[in-house]
């Protein structure tokens, strides 16, 4: 524990550890995560994709901005969330895979960092975190599995305040008392699952005595979180930030959610997070040494007008600049030794192929860090897209999930290798 | 060589089998001197005597063996086989004793709260199946995913029922005119994202355009006859990026609402030489035919739920519907039939040189919340008249639990809310938690039944949950209280009345949703290269859905013979269904029944689109696939699963071969031509049907090959593919004679109408009582059969089930 503490110390990363990361880390299998961000109009597919394939591919303009990080990246290609379609509201979809978000009765399903939390939430202190950049409260990435949006986090600020600040005495004990509650009421069914137990033999039998462990696991991982509420929140040494004043402000939003990601990561705080770029809804932003003249959404809609190209490259390269940025942070930080980057799992992308025409395959996508080989252009047929969510089911696997689909998935992602 | 069992089996095995089943050559893997008949190899011998009993074994090139010597033999397995099943029954019972599943979880909260707009289901895990179905107990799993959803489901609901307002809402209309609707007007002007005018809103008044209005030269509101006469109007479905709604009013609680939308058809004039195909929408008329509206409810982001259909007639016409709507949904109208424009370069598939259709909405009124008691049931039964925790747990434990209940259960809960009270909750928090832990408890997730016959209560909620997938009204309550629900007569009009109650419209939906795989129907989607004319069709899927249950619910409501299944005289369909079976004079959006035309292949469900649809993956179509479906499904004679190495044969998408000659090259080997003979046959005569149910002459494909039709997709794409092979849809039934087509293989089909029944049966039995039907249960099929007389109507097929041994016993 001191030996962590003085790494991460060494490492000049501006932080202490909290107090009772014994309870953050524990042994076992070594915590992973995921942080999955999507730029809901995406990137200039000819200046992002490379024109070639497999490990030895040559990098594109975009991606030559990520040239430090090529062996701990992996390029999508060739891949699609099936039947997704429909343009704009498909960034519903970037983590449910629900398909057509814009025909009649849909309804959204269980996103991937929530599918993930039913099963690793309780371990931190909050079992997930659902951010956004001038997205409005009704937009994010998270979806309950009844298909209800969950309100992102918009304020760097507030967040900070959640993840580091002390809550006040009655929000305290409200938690306290709801997660007491909830387990005396496990108390109380299990007591009648054991009477009524007495009677059965059998196959019946073991239908109660399921029913008996899923109450069990429930309120032991009540228990848990329970836990958390006695448990000063870890302090860090940086400061609270300071909010960007307009949306205006895209890129210094962007880059707060990012390191306040890396902060959740760092201190165990939570093992998920979901980061939605809205930028359809942005307006005319603020770029260093390019004036950007039209709103965000406009400049994508560019007909190849040169102009609005123009602009629109210099926004997509100072998001490959963040994404080097948030990489080189999780490669700085340390955990246990290792870095933090290779216990966690980063994907970008977005749910429009090419924001000009709406399409909604050949998504771009990168994926980063975690327990996989990197190092490729994995490409897939551009004709007959593959299945995103397959990629999903490894993520999901790495996490030390036992599980074997996600939504349309038909596998795990073919030539997505772990490093162990 | 050991050859077990009774003299009867060892004669005949000896003279009949043991050439191709003895240990040397053990053909088909079997080999008769290694298969005691003991009960770990029963599945085996029942095999043997299927066969045996079909006449397939020994097989036909072999001398038969004497009648006589085969009832014999067929006797003596059997009996062994059969009394194994009833030495189980009478220790364990036929079923495992199994939770709710998510759609009887959802049903009994909203019987029990009298709330019928709460939405559950989707909170919960998906259920496993068995025996395709989501109602047997070894398939019903619990995890602490399930119980986390249990918990946040019951809490949610009683949090959604007392969400209702505390003081008696006055009945309100309003009027939400659709000029000032911002969600209508501000598409109405040209901006960086769409310079289309079909993707514009636009101004009519009475049936005329308004230039000048769209224009920005008069103002859009506030002319004398604008609200009443004034509307807007569109060229185009509603899809992203034209999505008008009636986004001003939002229903600010769950309840029933009464609304009415008045829209009309109008005509809209083309553009300026050479781009007929674009609209003027300065150059307005009266509709030239009705235009269907789907009417959706919305809650943002996009999240749309399907309340009812009308027909826009070209006078202004209002669709009225009573629908419940939850707290934050608005009202949102979808032209259905209209195209739905998706880049690049669209063109509308509707669009003549004349002009094209269009529809005008002038105004949506809202009524509601409606409220028939006050104070609604829901809060009656949590919050009553008492303050004494101890008679108010008392009561809803009566209530939600299906039987009697025991006065230690009532203590336990109301220990529990004290405890919470103990810890300075208040009382109505205390109590919401103690009835969350009541919806959570076994009594209430489980459906408890002990071996041997089921005793009153037990019998009411199998029933219900069989007819209404929800629990015992109050009706079979008081006769489970008074003993009287097990006597024969009143079990049979209960059965009749609950079949009778628009509740059994649950029963229809689920059972589908399951038996045919309904609950797929959106699973895939029509290829949009291949099948542009179905691509982004709401309007068909959902039609294609709805006639299935509308004619299995017919089938039920009119005691139809069970060999409608098969084949019927008769369609239930709307004009979208109609249109897709190439059938003339149905109009509208609203379903009837029609007699079916002479020389139609249509009638029964194998030919119904949205069986086609879930049989096919939207690219292409499978005999293979088909007919295991078929055969599984409809003729209840499942085939075994394909072998694990054999890859699946994929169909060519380019044309160049029809997917009858790669199986053709498939079934020239022996070994899968035996099973292919029997699967494939009723696939052959469905491959005249597309992946939506179309009917074709030949396939369709991509890529070179052939010039392309003219047309364009319900996307305003261009047509891309081209027709090539043509279909060859002739086959062999196995024993039962050759066919041509579709229409004559129902013939061959209908042959044997009690098959058709006996899966039937097979089928509602899993469904009814949680398990399926085993060898010891067949001789209470046949006389479940013989008891529904020569048609077996499907009415009388069900209440002979309620009131068999089978039913009536765990």
């Amino acid at each position: 524990m001191m030996n962590r503490r003085t790494l991460l110390r060494g490492a000049g990363v501006a932080m202490a550890l909290p107090m009772l990361e014994a309870h953050a880390v524990k042994k076992g299998p070594p915590p992973r995560r995921i942080l999955a961000i999507c730029n809901n109009l995406g990137l200039l597919p000819e200046k992002f994709f490379p024109t070639t394939a497999g490990r030895d591919y040559t990098p594109s303009p975009y991606l030559e901005l990520l040239a430090e990080h090529r062996s701990s990246l992996t390029v999508l290609g060739g891949v699609m969330h099936p039947d997704v379609d429909g343009g704009h509201p498909a960034d519903n979809c970037f983590l449910t895979a629900a398909p057509h978000p814009s025909s009649g009765g849909f309804r959204n399903t269980i996103s991937l960092d929530q599918f993930a939390a039913q099963q690793i939430g309780h371990l931190t202190r909050f079992p997930s975190l659902t951010l956004g950049v001038n997205a409005s409260s009704q937009h994010s990435l998270s979806w309950t599995p009844g298909g209800v949006l969950i309100p992102c986090e918009e304020k760097p600020s507030a967040l900070f305040r959640r993840l580091f600040l002390k809550g006040s005495g009655q929000e305290i004990a409200d938690q306290i008392r709801r997660l007491e509650l909830g387990r005396s009421v496990m108390d109380t069914v299990s007591d009648q699952a054991r009477s009524l137990q007495v009677n059965l033999t059998g196959r019946d039998r073991e239908r109660m005595d399921q029913y008996f462990t899923g109450v069990r696991d429930l309120e032991h991982r009540m228990e848990k979180s329970r836990q958390w509420e006695d448990i000063p929140k870890p302090t860090v040494k940086v400061k609270e930030p300071v909010d960007a004043k307009s949306a205006s402000e895209y890129i210094l939003k962007t880059r707060l959610m990012y390191d306040m990601a890396r902060l959740a990561f760092e201190t165990d705080s939570t093992r998920l997070v979901t980061l939605m770029l809205d930028s359809v809804s942005s307006p005319a932003i603020e770029i260093e040494g390019t004036e950007i003249k039209d709103g965000y959404h406009s400049l994508s809609h560019h007909g190849k007008s040169e102009v609005k190209l123009k602009q629109l490259e210099a926004i997509d390269r100072e998001h490959m600049k963040l994404l080097a940025g948030l990489f080189r942070g999780l490669k700085d930080a340390k955990e246990e030794g290792g870095a933090l980057f290779d216990r966690t799992m980063v994907l970008y992308g977005s749910n429009m192929g090419n924001a000009n025409t709406h399409v909604t395959t050949n998504l771009p996508v990168l994926f980063a860090g975690g327990p996989f080989k990197h190092g490729q252009h994995l490409l897939f047929d551009r004709e007959r897209n593959y299945p995103l969510p397959n990629l999903f089911v490894n993520m999901l696997q790495a996490l030390g999930l036992e599980v074997d689909r996600f939504a349309t998935s038909t596998g795990t992602m073919r030539g997505i290798d772990a490093t162990v | 060589m050991c050859l077990s069992g009774p003299p009867p089996i060892a004669a005949f095995v000896e003279k009949h089998c043991l050439d191709c089943h003895d240990a040397d050559t053990a053909k088909g893997g079997l080999d008769l001197t290694a298969l005691p008949l003991e009960p770990k190899v029963f599945d085996t011998w029942a095999k043997v005597h299927d066969r045996v009993r079909d006449g397939e074994m020994p097989p036909a090139k072999r001398s038969r063996p004497p009648r006589k010597q085969a009832t014999a033999f067929l006797a003596a397995v059997a009996e062994p086989l059969a009394a194994a099943d009833r030495a189980r029954d009478a220790a364990a019972g036929r079923t495992t004793s199994r939770r709710l599943n998510r759609f009887e979880y959802e049903n009994s909260l909203r019987d029990l709260f009298g709330a019928p707009w709460l939405q559950i289901k989707e909170m919960l895990p998906e259920d496993g199946e068995a025996f395709r179905f989501n109602k047997v107990g070894e398939a019903l799993d619990i995890s602490h995913v399930q119980m986390a959803q249990y918990l946040a489901a019951a809490e949610y609901a009683i949090g959604e029922v007392l969400a209702s307002q505390t003081v008696r809402p006055e009945p309100k209309t309003v009027r939400y005119y659709t000029r000032e609707m911002g969600s209508f007007a501000r598409k109405m002007k040209f901006t960086e994202f769409n310079r289309s005018p079909e993707r514009a809103t636009f101004p009519v008044l009475g049936f005329a355009g308004q230039a000048d209005v769209r224009a920005y030269k008069t103002p859009l509101t506030g002319g004398p006859t604008d609200r009443e006469e004034g509307g807007m109007a569109v060229v185009a479905g509603a899809y992203e990026p034209l999505e008008p709604k009636f986004d001003e009013f939002v229903a600010r609680q769950a309840g029933r609402y009464k609304i009415r939308l008045n829209a009309h058809s109008i005509w809209v004039g083309p553009g300026k030489a050479p781009s007929w195909w674009r609209p003027d929408l300065d150059t307005v008329s009266r509709g030239r035919r009705s235009e269907p509206i789907t009417l959706y409810t919305e809650k943002p982001p996009h999240q749309l739920r399907r309340i009812g259909a009308f027909d826009a007639a070209p006078t202004p016409t209002i669709g009225e519907f009573e629908v419940y709507l939850l707290k934050g949904e608005t009202i949102r109208p979808d032209p259905a039939r209209l195209f739905r424009s998706r880049p690049p370069n669209w063109h509308n598939p509707l669009a003549t040189e004349e002009g094209q259709p269009g529809v005008n909405y002038r105004w949506l009124e809202v009524e509601g919340p409606l409220v028939d008691e006050w104070p609604p049931a829901g809060r009656r039964l949590l919050f009553g008249e008492s303050t004494d925790p101890k008679q108010l747990m008392e009561n809803f434990l009566r209530r939600a639990y299906r039987r009697p209940v025991a006065q230690a259960e009532i203590d336990s809960f109301v220990g529990l809310v004290k405890k919470a009270l103990d810890r300075g909750v208040s009382f109505p928090a205390a109590m919401r938690t103690g009835y969350a832990a009541v919806l959570c408890s076994p009594g209430f997730i489980f459906l408890e039944e002990k071996a041997g016959p089921l005793d009153d209560f037990a019998l009411a909620s199998r029933l219900s949950y069989f007819l209404w997938n929800s629990s015992p009204d109050e009706t079979l309550r008081s006769l489970a209280r008074q003993g009287l629900l097990t006597r024969p007569a009143i079990l049979r009009a209960q059965t009749q009345r609950m079949l009778d109650d628009p509740r059994s419209r649950r029963f229809v939906d689920l059972f589908l949703d399951y038996w045919l795989d309904l609950r797929r129907v959106n699973a895939t989607s029509p290829d949009a290269g291949l099948y542009p004319d179905y691509y982004l069709d709401d309007l068909l899927v959902e039609s294609a859905a709805e006639e299935t249950q509308l004619f299995f619910a017919e089938l039920v409501r009119k005691d139809l013979p069970a060999r409608n299944v098969v084949s019927s005289n008769f369609l239930v369909i709307n004009e979208r269904l109609a249109t897709h079976y190439g059938l003339r004079g149905v109009d509208g959006v609203n379903f009837r029944r029609v007699p079916l035309p002479a020389k139609s292949p249509r009638g029964g469900l194998m030919t119904q689109a949205s069986v086609l649809k879930v049989t096919a993956n939207g690219t292409t179509t499978s005999p293979v696939l088909r007919g295991v479906w078929v055969m599984e499904r409809i003729l209840g004679k499942p085939s075994p699963p394909p072998p694990p190495s054999v890859p699946a044969v994929e169909p060519d998408t380019r044309g160049a071969t029809t997917i009858r000659e790669q199986l053709d090259k498939h079934r020239s080997d022996k070994t899968c031509a035996a099973c292919h003979a029997r699967i494939d046959p009723a696939g052959f005569a469905l491959e005249s049907f597309d992946v939506l149910g179309g009917w074709r002459d030949q396939y369709r494909a991509l890529g070179d090959g052939g010039p392309r039709p003219p047309g364009y997709g319900k996307n305003g794409q261009p047509f891309e593919f081209h027709l090539a092979q043509p279909v060859d849809p002739a086959g062999d039934l196995p024993g039962g004679g050759a066919f041509l087509d579709i229409v004559e293989l129902k013939r061959l089909l209908l042959r044997d109408e009690r098959q058709i029944a006996r899966n039937l049966v097979r089928q509602l039995l899993v469904f009814g009582t949680g398990a399926p039907v085993r060898f010891g249960d067949r001789a209470q099929v046949e006389a479940i059969l013989d008891g529904a007389g020569k048609h077996h109507g499907v009415r009388t097929l069900i209440s002979q089930i309620v009131s068999s041994e089978l039913f009536r016993s765990k």
